[in-house]
């Protein structure tokens, strides 16, 4: 009955936005443990990569758990409400479909509202499957309200929302909170990383001043160098960029310009894709690309070409490459963030797997005897949840016609994963989507990009033909013209952030 | 015979037929000819007066609630009809060690507080002070359970009363007649007649018709194989194969026995362990059902036989009726154009109440993978990872109980204590030991609280509890579990009595009751 003393000192490596968001989550759920001490350790020497400003709806729960107050967490981060992606160019050039947050229609007689669509097309409707979704008829017009979740008769029930928002600002917000909560800072380089002889488990950090800071748990949020996970404990990393081919990526902010919209923007390009991520003061941008189908320079010009706006900044140059550390927990050593591994922010969730990093850690936070089932535990559902967000990504550039460029047809030729390709034929002869294993995305997600880009079902459910051909016609025009509708009475987004007090001020776009 | 889809070249799967007429037979015609009743589909449902039924189950798990609303099966004229009644839970008695007793709830345990699960907090106070609290009393069902108390749970209300879970339990026989009603006035065409024959596609292999004794043959494009034990399509025509996990779960007889209602009837399932198996008491409104599973290897029939006589609580109604088995799985629940349901697809001890889950869960996974034709793969292969994935599921859970035993008092016990487990079980236990966590994976059928019950209940005590537990105050957490305490049980005292809640929601059957006490006289 006797147990390991509980682990109580906690070593944060780097202050991004993952070191950051584990440090205020951290003193923020285990502040009351006897005995606590949190410390993070950064250098203002070294560069923040400040990932993904694009986030997906999981986040607010994030903020929720820390309490954090929306108006104000807008204001701070110069935050935009999201709700989706708009996908241009990415079946074919001139194409485009939003891939919106919440879901599709209403089920009907106990099955999913596609099945409904798809006979829809049999008799005759010509829709897409994006006027059936709320958020994206709302985004399309830039207008944006909170989802009503004690209404399930209301179709704003079935939207949901997430943030773009800088993340440098973000960090610097979680930084003051986490302070505020007990956490530690310190200023410093990592010189020397101690280990114990026989097992091997990080025991100190020794900074370039000649510090020792000591610990139980040491969380890596050190970037792509991995600095305790890869460099010290020789974790291997896992490629994935045979499915993946994009390892570079420019970035670079430029001024408000072009649509408004609460969407980020993602454009295919030869050999890659473009983000636009409005935000309050500025946009974002970026260009992620194959450096085996596309050299820097080009990739650069192409992306400052294809701005809204005038630029802000040089354009940041970043390299990657897509995959993970084969265990993202070895010893008392977790990674966080891009020391743990990293997938193209096309779906923008890098700031989301930082945060279920954390909520799995303290799902099994471990005592100072370090577990093994809770550690395996923990690597298993760590590397399915990048398997998942792996094939999601991959069917973006698999279901596409474009054979317009080298990178397009490698992407078209490229052998989907078994899973995806089971999900593949399972859509094409039926239209029906199953979620695995609390997968990240939801079915209406695949649902959407599946449909978008043009895989097309050869059947529906075989029960959606309960309702005869003109009463599909009519149910499904109600439904369009209710959705219709209530995006015609939502607020603008610029209205809804000045109602709701998360506007920032106006002297603050120039000082921005 | 099928006509366009519209969408490829998939036609529309028009002709179901259902083999064999038992629970899993008539839950099955009662559903489909519910949603296929466009006129453009047929399920014909043919079964023999001559074969007997086995009559799984009888009790069941709260997710039962869910397919008789859909159905729209008023839960009154339900229990009326087939002499049901309500559980809370099951009583084990006997299974960590000779003497023990302990109940799995429906429903949670105690409340949760800053987001850590309420076992943390009862593991830690446990720690704390010593001795063995019993988790049962932060159980709304357990509390109302000991009362012979129930209510059903008020949504909306602010009160704990809404913690409790239930499920039923009824004569199989009379719900499958029920359901009979409800399929013919569904369109379900009835066939009297016992099979002879299966005729099978020269080039597929696919089932094309049945053949009865009466000489008619019965076409279809999708068969339903709900005939029971030996799986006259699946098996007998088909030759699926069936994978055995008796080495797991040695139980390989039963003997079954009805005896006279002792009196009002108790809210939940009993199972008492014997020396080689185990004994189950369902109380009905009009009756008890009582059965013994049992190992062959370890015990004779005539011994179980006596076991099983000596521990009834009223006089028996019948001679025992033996029923045999052997635990494992259907390799495919669903080859070519037949869907396996019910026995036919596989076996699991009831310890649990999940036979009749199962048969549900396969309709409505059928429902879900509704087939054109022909069939594809995909979806059928779908079907069957899905099937698999739940017998596991109920078989891990199942193993569990004997697994984790002190029991040493007889040859049967020591084999099932020393048993290699599966791999996953090993982990769950293995995860479970260290800081009391369970996870509940996918859409695993036992939550949570199913486990920590289980393990509570016989004994398997983790070493830690989990750490984050230690951010609260102890003595808040003293008060407010304390506070439960006295809260759970003065609302249990105040629920009406089981029966009492049964009469007055108008769901007493007053034939059965009358019929009780002519059965009382005579016995």
């Amino acid at each position: 009955m006797s147990v390991p003393a509980p682990v109580t000192r906690i070593v944060i490596v780097g202050g991004g936005t993952a070191g950051w968001m584990t440090a205020a989550a951290l003193t923020r759920v285990l502040g009351d443990l006897p005995g606590l001490s949190v410390t993070l350790i950064e250098s203002e020497a070294i560069g923040t990569v400040g990932v993904g400003e694009a986030t997906i709806p999981q986040i607010i729960g994030f903020n929720r758990l820390l309490g954090l107050d929306e108006a104000q967490f807008m204001r701070e981060t110069r935050a935009t409400y999201k709700l989706g992606i708009e996908f241009v160019d990415w079946l074919r050039p001139g194409h485009a479909y939003v891939h919106p947050f919440g879901s599709f229609g209403i089920d009907m007689l106990g099955i999913e509202f596609q099945h409904f669509w798809l006979r829809g097309q049999q008799v005759g409707e010509t829709a897409r499957i994006d006027d059936y979704s709320i958020a994206a008829v709302a985004g399309k017009s830039g207008k944006f309200a909170w989802p009503r979740t004690d209404n399930p008769k209301s179709p704003l029930s079935k939207l949901s929302y997430a943030f773009q928002f800088d993340a440098g600002r973000y960090a610097k917000f979680l930084r003051g909170f986490a302070e505020g909560n007990g956490a530690t800072r310190v200023e410093g380089r990592i010189t020397q990383v101690r280990q114990d002889g026989e097992s091997g488990f990080v025991t100190a950090v020794a900074l370039e001043d000649g510090r020792e800071i000591a610990g139980e748990l040491f969380i890596d949020c050190s970037g792509f160098r991995s600095l305790l996970l890869g460099q010290t404990l020789g974790v291997p990393f896992t490629d994935w960029s045979k499915w993946l081919p994009c390892d570079s990526a420019v970035a670079v902010p430029c001024e408000l310009g072009g649509r408004s919209e609460p969407l980020t923007r993602s454009t295919a390009r030869t050999a890659g894709w473009q983000w636009r991520i409005p935000l309050q003061h500025r946009i974002g941008n970026g260009h992620v690309f194959s450096s085996a189908h596309m050299d820097r320079g080009a990739a650069t010009d192409l992306l400052l070409a294809n701005l809204d706006g005038k630029p802000l900044a040089d354009p940041n140059q970043l390299a990657f490459t897509a995959g993970h550390r084969a265990k993202v927990w070895d010893k008392n050593v977790v990674a966080f963030g891009l020391a743990a591994g990293f997938l193209e922010p096309l779906e923008s969730t890098s700031i989301h797997l930082v945060q279920s990093g954390i909520a799995r850690l303290l799902a099994l936070f471990p005592d100072t005897g370090f577990s093994a089932v809770e550690r395996d535990r923990f690597n298993a559902e760590t590397q399915r949840e990048y398997l998942n967000i792996r094939d999601f990504l991959v069917l973006h550039y698999r279901a596409s016609e474009r054979d317009d460029s080298e990178f397009w047809r490698y992407c078209r030729n490229l052998e989907a994963p078994d899973g995806l390709a089971e999900k593949i034929d399972m859509f094409r002869s039926s239209g029906r989507i199953f979620r695995e294993n609390n997968e990240l995305f939801t079915e209406d997600s695949w649902l959407s990009v599946m449909l978008s880009q043009g895989i097309c079902p050869q059947a529906h459910h075989p029960a959606a033909h309960m309702l005869d051909d003109a009463e599909t016609r009519t149910r499904l025009a109600h439904i369009r013209d209710v959705i219709r509708q209530a995006a015609d009475q939502m607020p603008t987004q610029a209205e809804f952030l000045r109602q709701s007090g998360g506007a920032i001020a106006a002297a603050e776009y120039l000082i921005a | 015979m099928s006509e366009p889809n519209g969408i490829g070249n998939a036609s529309r799967l028009a002709r179901v037929v259902i083999v064999g007429g038992g629970t899993a037979g008539w839950m099955a015609a009662a559903a489909l000819s519910r949603y296929f009743n466009d006129g453009r589909r047929t399920v014909t449902l043919i079964e023999s007066d001559a074969i007997g039924t086995v009559g799984v189950g009888e009790a069941t798990i709260p997710a039962l609630r869910n397919f008789n609303a859909m159905l729209d099966i008023p839960e009154a004229e339900f229990l009326r009809e087939t002499r049901g009644t309500c559980k809370l839970g099951i009583e084990f008695v006997n299974w960590g060690q000779v003497g023990d007793r302990y109940f799995h709830p429906f429903g949670n345990f105690g409340q949760d507080l800053h987001g850590i699960s309420f076992h943390h907090l009862f593991l830690r106070e446990r720690a704390r002070c010593g001795g063995a609290e019993d988790i049962g009393q932060y159980s709304m069902s357990t509390m109302a359970a000991r009362a012979r108390h129930f209510a059903r749970p008020a949504p909306g209300a602010q009160t704990v009363v809404n913690q409790i879970a239930y499920a039923y339990h009824f004569d199989a026989g009379l719900y499958a007649a029920y359901l009979r009603r409800m399929a013919e006035r569904q369109g379900t065409v009835r066939i009297e007649g016992k099979i002879t024959q299966v005729a099978l596609d020269g080039e597929t292999g696919d089932v094309t018709s049945v053949t009865l004794d009466s000489g008619a043959a019965i076409a279809g494009d999708l068969f339903i194989d709900c005939s029971g034990f030996r799986g006259l399509l699946i098996e007998e025509a088909l030759e699926t194969g069936y994978e055995d996990w008796s080495h797991w779960l040695p139980m390989d007889r039963a003997l079954a026995v009805p005896s006279v209602s002792p009196g009002p009837p108790d809210p939940f399932t009993r199972s008492t362990a014997h020396a080689a198996g185990w004994q189950w008491r369902i109380p009905l409104q009009h009756r008890t059902g009582n059965g013994h599973v049992f190992s062959s290897a370890f015990m004779d029939e005539d011994t179980a036989q006596g076991i099983l006589l000596a521990n009834l609580e009223t006089a028996p109604l019948s001679e025992p009726r033996p029923l045999r088995f052997l635990t494992g799985m259907r390799r495919k629940a669903w080859n070519h154009n037949v869907v396996a349901l019910g026995l036919s697809s596989g076996f699991i001890e009831p310890l649990e109440s999940t036979s009749i889950h199962l048969i549900q869960n396969g309709i409505a996974r059928l429902f879900a993978l509704f087939p054109d034709n022909p069939i594809s793969p995909i979806e059928r292969d779908e079907y069957n990872r899905g099937m698999r994935d739940i017998f596991e599921d109920v078989r891990d859970f199942i193993i569990l109980h004997y697994k984790a035993t002190q029991r040493e008092d007889s040859e049967f016990w020591r084999y099932v204590k020393n048993m290699n487990v599966p791999d996953n079980l090993a982990r769950k236990i293995a995860l479970w030991q260290r800081h009391g966590r369970i996870f509940r994976e996918n859409a695993e059928l036992f939550s949570e609280p199913s486990w920590i019950a289980v393990m509570l209940g016989q004994n398997v005590w983790p070493a830690g509890y989990d750490p984050i537990a230690d951010t609260l105050d102890e003595h808040k957490v003293a008060a407010a579990m304390a506070q439960m305490r006295v809260n759970y049980a003065e609302i249990a005292a105040k629920l009406p009595g089981h029966e009492e809640f049964l009469r007055q929601s108008g769901s007493w059957n007053l034939q059965a009751a009358v019929g009780q006490q002519a059965q009382a006289l005579s016995a």
